[in-house]
């Protein structure tokens, strides 16, 4: 080992020796050849539309015909708009109350389903795999079901019971559209939450137990603070995920009725853009990156605070 | 003296008595039961349904969603769905699993040797390069599109297969990146030097030492990109137009499903179609698919 070390250095003595400046450009090169077509590709179809969307955000391009720069209006616009304001306070609630649901649920099925037995991975199983379906398919598979003639308004109509508008009244849309929001994403917390359980110490679960705390004493003050950073992460990244949600309105409510489940990024592709208000769009469109990249940053600050104070 | 007394005392101290120790088999609270049934009613109904309902006629569907009529059951609509003239499935399955095979192939060629650069890196503006990577996953997929679009129209490549290609690489670069450079971290750099040493160009050294120990971190980016892929809904609505006639499983279903919506042997059938495959994959890779998403939207 020794030998092999020395054996690198003076190579790298002689390297340094037969042409400082040949070697390093040779270094270089062989680097850009490696790191060149992922960075070139990214900035092309990643960063350079970022670009372009700040500027079309400046003009009133419709798709077609020349693109006339018009300032700031479209921003203006953004705050007049009542749609635009309105799939605000849609997007906030899906996104607030998803994440109570989504959080609050998977933490509940991870105390419960945290044993190493195999009926717990059997339903935790069970609890995750919407995750790997497409949200527009879950989105299809639930308008079938809440439909009028779906499968639950036919099990309500032999009770007597009237057919419910799960989607098609304007406040019960908004429930149907978070339940199914919740159902599909509470299973990926509760894998989370399950990998962070399993590594709290024994020990202090039977310090716990000494001191006669019982199951829920014992959760609520040992437990849970214990997974605090993870919960907190799997937060912001519920946030961040349903901030963008677009695929399963599409599918479920297709935004209605009367735009009471229009999110930002339904208003954005299903509404201006396909009205070819391209311009309008894309100043939503950078509205969206902002508030977005906002809540990302915070996900980093939060992840660091953790690593930090698992570090320290 | 001192150890004595810390392994005599161990045991009886710090553990509890008898009747305080949690048993290791107690018998199922009534609560635990209770939120396990519901939590199997509400995450098996659905597919119980879908499974149902995929081989039953119009009128059983709507009296009787959860009964299963022996007399009545048919595959003719399941054989429907995947003849129907509208809604090519066997025709998204395989332009679907091309464009995972192709993207993710792609995807590897480029991230490897870049995580490769960035994490073997001394310098500072190499390890930034892993920064500006990273900011791409702060921007919403949702939101880019239309500027792509723009883009792709620039250097004509918009509605063309190589436009959405090039689109889903660069859409998975930032995760792979930032998940290979963590793993190329934990690899010793003396294996480096002593290939090196053997007389291999950091290319070799790359794909012949390197990539081979990276096989945890390259099946997460191939499970988190393949998935992330097939799921994909907005990049091949928006950069494919029908006109193309390409479809991916998820823009045939969004093509067939919103004309036919209310008849529900056709929405059934071609569901069950669409989600069968992933439903198996995921079965038999479980635990794989689990901790490479989890993994893959932790870290990324």
């Amino acid at each position: 080992m020794v030998e092999l070390a020395e054996l690198i250095r003076r190579r790298a003595a002689a390297g340094e020796r037969a042409g400082r400046g040949s070697t390093r450009l040779r270094e270089t090169a062989v680097s850009l050849g490696m790191a060149g077509p992922a960075v070139a590709l990214y900035t092309v179809m990643t960063v350079v539309p970022v670009g372009v969307a700040v500027y079309l955000s400046l003009t009133n391009w419709n798709g077609f015909s020349d693109a006339l720069f018009v300032g700031l209006a479209n921003y203006r616009h953004l705050f007049a708009d009542p749609d635009s304001t309105h799939a605000w306070y849609v997007t906030a609630a899906i996104a607030v109350v998803g994440t109570i649901g989504m959080v609050g649920g998977g933490l509940a099925y991870a105390l419960l389903l945290k044993g190493r037995s195999r009926s717990n991975s059997f339903f935790r199983a069970l609890a995750y795999y919407p995750h790997v379906i497409s949200a527009l398919i879950l989105g299809y598979l639930w308008a079938a079901i809440l439909g009028t003639n779906g499968a639950v308004n036919s099990t309500l109509a032999k009770l007597g019971i009237g057919p419910v508008g799960f989607l098609f009244d304007e406040h019960l849309a908004l429930v149907s559209l978070i339940w199914v929001i919740v159902w599909a994403g509470f299973g990926f917390n509760v894998v989370l939450f399950v990998a962070a359980l399993q590594t709290v110490p024994a020990e202090l679960l039977e310090a716990a137990a000494i001191d006669g705390a019982s199951r829920w004493q014992t959760n609520r003050r040992v437990v849970v603070p214990m997974i605090a950073p993870v919960v907190t992460v799997a937060t912001v990244l519920n946030l961040v995920g349903l901030i963008r949600a677009y695929d399963l309105i599409v599918s479920l409510t297709g935004g209605g009725p009367a735009g009471s489940t229009q999110t930002y990024s339904y208003l954005i592709l299903a509404r201006s853009f396909a009205g070819t208000k391209v311009g309008y769009a894309t100043a939503q469109a950078v509205f969206l990156m902002v508030v977005s990249a906002a809540l990302a940053l915070l996900v980093t600050a939060l992840r660091n605070r953790q690593d930090q104070a698992a570090a320290g | 003296m001192v150890v004595q007394t810390e392994t005599e005392a161990t045991p009886s101290a710090f553990r509890a008595p008898e009747s305080l120790r949690p048993r290791r088999r107690r018998r199922p609270s009534p609560l635990r039961l209770v939120m396990l049934g519901l939590l199997f009613v509400a995450m098996a109904v659905p597919v119980y349904l879908l499974l149902v309902n995929s081989f039953k006629p119009q009128q059983q569907i709507a009296d009787n969603p959860f009964g299963i009529p022996l007399s009545e059951l048919t595959g003719r609509y399941l054989l429907d769905a995947i003849e129907s003239p509208q809604f090519n499935v066997i025709g998204g399955y395989g332009f679907t699993v091309f464009l995972v095979v192709v993207v993710d192939v792609l995807c590897i060629a480029m991230a490897g040797p870049a995580a490769y650069v960035i994490a073997r890196s001394a310098r500072r503006r190499t390890r930034l390069l892993l920064l500006y990577f990273l900011a791409g996953t702060f921007i919403p997929g949702a939101a880019v599109v239309i500027p792509v679009i723009y883009v792709l129209r620039a250097v004509g490549l918009v509605n063309t297969i190589t436009g959405l290609v090039a689109h889903d690489v660069a859409s998975t670069l930032p995760v792979s990146i930032f998940l290979f450079v963590g793993f190329i971290r934990t690899i010793p750099v003396d294996i480096d030097h002593a290939a090196a040493i053997d007389g291999a160009g950091r290319y070799r050294t790359f794909w012949r030492i390197v990539f081979p120990l990276m096989r945890p971190a390259v099946v997460t980016v191939l499970i988190l990109n393949s998935i992330g892929i097939w799921n994909d809904f907005v990049s091949p609505q928006m950069l494919l137009s029908p006109g193309s006639g390409h479809y991916t499983v998820t823009t045939a279903i969004y093509a067939g499903i919103s004309q036919y919506s209310t008849d529900l042997t056709k929405v059934f059938p071609n569901l069950l179609l669409a989600v069968a495959p992933v439903i198996i994959f995921f079965i038999y890779l479980q635990r794989h698919i689990v901790s490479g998403l989890t993994v893959g939207a932790v870290k990324g």
